[in-house]
């Protein structure tokens, strides 16, 4: 493609995000804010499976801690919105940091294990923890208000939604190119290799942890922006498999595949919601398809096409 | 009247003796894992729903068409063999086996577990929670101080009893030398004539039946539901204890997760059984990142 043909379709995605609540009904637009929220978190995961090669599992946990912490501080104790979804993301980061801290001597499969049983220690502590969480009965969120003016509807949050997704996408493509995302790619390709150029292995995975989890944050003070209910049986495993997936399918270590990737399997996960019954099987078999036959996930096609394109 | 010390004594005694009969089912689930991370560098995510299918299987052929157990038995676990064979045959040898791929192979086995889910759902047995019709009696065997049922003490022996064929099999004949092989150097077993895609897609098939005949085994014992996978976090809590690539560390690991999770139940609370495999799967890796029986980590030169 061709610099004036990237400007043009820059251009009309911006024109379709900004038109998308005038034209949209209700529905289209909480969908639109949900996969916002889903590009968030499938960016955070991409720094520490994609970009640093480190397996956690453990990514809806964080979210949650972002989603509880907002809704919390808003609801409980009256805190404006802003500085409880920016502690919600201060609290997730803290707590994957320790987890960092904890993991970062294993590999593969034991760092995936390891991961995978905190996100289901998580899941439990938000099903168990009544006095907090509310327990297994969900928890009402509060209608969020932002400089004086009052959030009750999806329309009213998705510009706040979309800004903070632009901010964070703007802030992961300079991560990317910063020292500490050379860093990130470096531990991923070899620790050896990594650890003899200087870099210090340890500290870099630690980050990626700590930002991955602030992601999640994020991404949870966005959802209770526009959501007024959080249920602890949708911060389950599936939920990190969904992301899991969302960045595979995209093509591991690419930003426009994450972001790609969170709105194919988004849809996939919304158009799958018309058929419940076959909803699980399908979703396996698009699943599988996808391994077997785009294995480098659509940003590795794109890149086959345009070469042989020439 | 009895001291605290001595309900104690006897919760220990009970404890154990529960842990060994679920603990020999995780030891079972526990191989099933460890033999396909072995030679396929990936965790099998879908061995609950293998194992969940494996179950549903046997239910049908016993309660929907009247065949006996003698029949049942080892149609199902044909079946769990051939499907689990299948699955590496159709779907992973396209993806191919290497530590590059891990991910997209565990991205594959998550797809067969929604499958076999959503399957199990939608055939209709799946809606309600279904009991196992049990072969043996509800007789009590008293140890000790400890009781249990003759089911649990046949649960036991037949378990025990599977995994004495399978090291038999895996020491002493051609093809269980040749999987032992692949497991440990896929490329001199290639260079020394063994077939690496036959015999990882054996594995397969078998980790399929030692994962139905583990359910088989445990299912009188549980709530059949769709999502009675869950049951093996603790094959894999167990072979994480054992160290992940050993076999005879998965057996001892399944021991002691079924012992530490009986003795969570009865000194701490039924509520937290559901926690401690994890809570357990955290603390043995943050203490020793490479399992309980890992050998020392290696770090693979440039």
């Amino acid at each position: 493609m061709t610099r004036a043909s990237y400007i043009v379709a820059a251009v009309a995605a911006g024109a379709l995000l900004v038109l998308l609540p005038l034209l949209g009904s209700g529905y289209i637009v909480y969908l639109a804010n949900l996969m916002l929220v889903y590009i968030v978190l499938a960016l955070g995961l991409n720094i520490l499976i994609g970009e640093t090669g480190q397996f956690g599992l453990a990514h809806v946990a964080f979210y949650g801690i972002g989603i509880y912490t907002t809704a919390i501080l808003t609801g409980r104790f009256d805190v404006p919105f802003l500085i409880a979804a920016a502690a919600g993301v201060l609290l997730a980061g803290a707590i994957g940091l320790l987890l960092g801290y904890v993991s970062f001597r294993m590999r593969d499969i034991y760092l995936a294990l390891s991961t995978f049983a905190f996100g289901e220690a998580m899941q439990w502590v938000y099903r168990s923890w009544d006095a907090v969480t509310n327990g297994p009965n969900g928890m009402r969120i509060k209608p969020a208000e932002l400089f004086g003016f009052r959030i009750a509807t999806d329309h009213d949050a998705y510009p706040f939604v979309l800004a903070t997704t632009i901010i964070i996408i703007a802030a992961t493509v300079w991560l990317r190119r910063s020292r500490l995302g050379r860093a990130f790619r470096a531990v991923r390709e070899s620790e050896p290799a990594a650890l003899a150029m200087g870099v210090d292995v340890r500290r870099a995975k630690v980050i990626a942890f700590a930002l991955s989890a602030a992601y999640a944050g994020a991404a949870g003070g966005m959802f209770a922006s526009f959501s007024s209910f959080i249920h602890p049986d949708s911060l389950g495993f599936t939920e990190t498999i969904l992301v899991v997936t969302m960045i595979v399918v995209g093509g591991l270590g690419s930003i426009p595949g994450a972001i790609v990737g969170a709105l194919v399997l988004g849809a996939v996960q919304e158009l799958l919601r018309q058929a419940p019954s076959y909803q699980e099987i399908l979703y396996g078999v698009i699943l599988i398809l996808f391994m077997m036959y785009l294995p480098k996930g659509l940003a590795g096609a794109v890149g086959n096409l345009a070469r042989r394109a020439g | 009247m009895m001291g605290d010390w001595q309900v104690y004594w006897l919760f220990l005694q009970q404890g154990i003796a529960s842990g060994l009969v679920t603990g020999s089912i995780y030891a079972l689930l526990a191989i099933a894992i460890v033999i396909i991370f072995k030679t396929t560098d990936a965790p099998n995510f879908a061995a609950g729903e293998i194992f969940m299918a494996g179950a549903y299987i046997a239910l049908y052929l016993l309660i929907f068409s009247q065949i006996a157990y003698v029949i049942a038995v080892p149609v199902t676990l044909a079946i769990t063999f051939v499907f689990s064979a299948l699955f590496y045959r159709i779907v992973l040898r396209r993806i191919g086996v290497s530590p590059a791929v891990a991910v997209n192979v565990v991205i594959a086995t998550l797809g067969l577990s929604f499958v076999l889910k959503g399957i199990v759902r939608n055939t209709g047995f799946g809606d309600v929670p279904r009991s196992f019709p049990a072969v043996f009696g509800a007789d009590t065997v008293q140890i000790g101080d400890a009781v249990l049922t003759t089911q649990d003490v046949a649960v036991f022996a037949l378990a025990l009893l599977a995994m004495a064929i399978f090291f038999v099999f895996f020491n002493y004949t051609r093809t269980g030398r040749a999987m032992r092989a692949v497991g440990m150097n896929p490329r001199a077993a290639a260079l020394v004539g063994i077939d690496l895609h036959k015999t990882r897609m054996l594995i397969w098939g078998l980790s399929g039946l030692l994962s139905a005949l583990a359910a088989i085994l445990i299912a009188p014992k549980i709530l059949m539901t769709a999502d009675m996978g869950i049951v093996v976090i603790l094959g894999f809590a167990a072979a994480i204890v054992g160290g992940f690539t050993s076999l005879p560390g998965a057996v001892v690991g399944g021991l002691i997760i079924g012992i530490v999770e009986n003795l969570v139940g009865l000194f701490v609370s039924t509520r937290a059984i559901v926690v401690a495999p994890f809570i357990v799967i955290m603390l043995v890796l943050a203490i020793r990142p490479q399992g309980l029986f890992g050998g020392p980590v290696v770090i693979k030169k440039v």
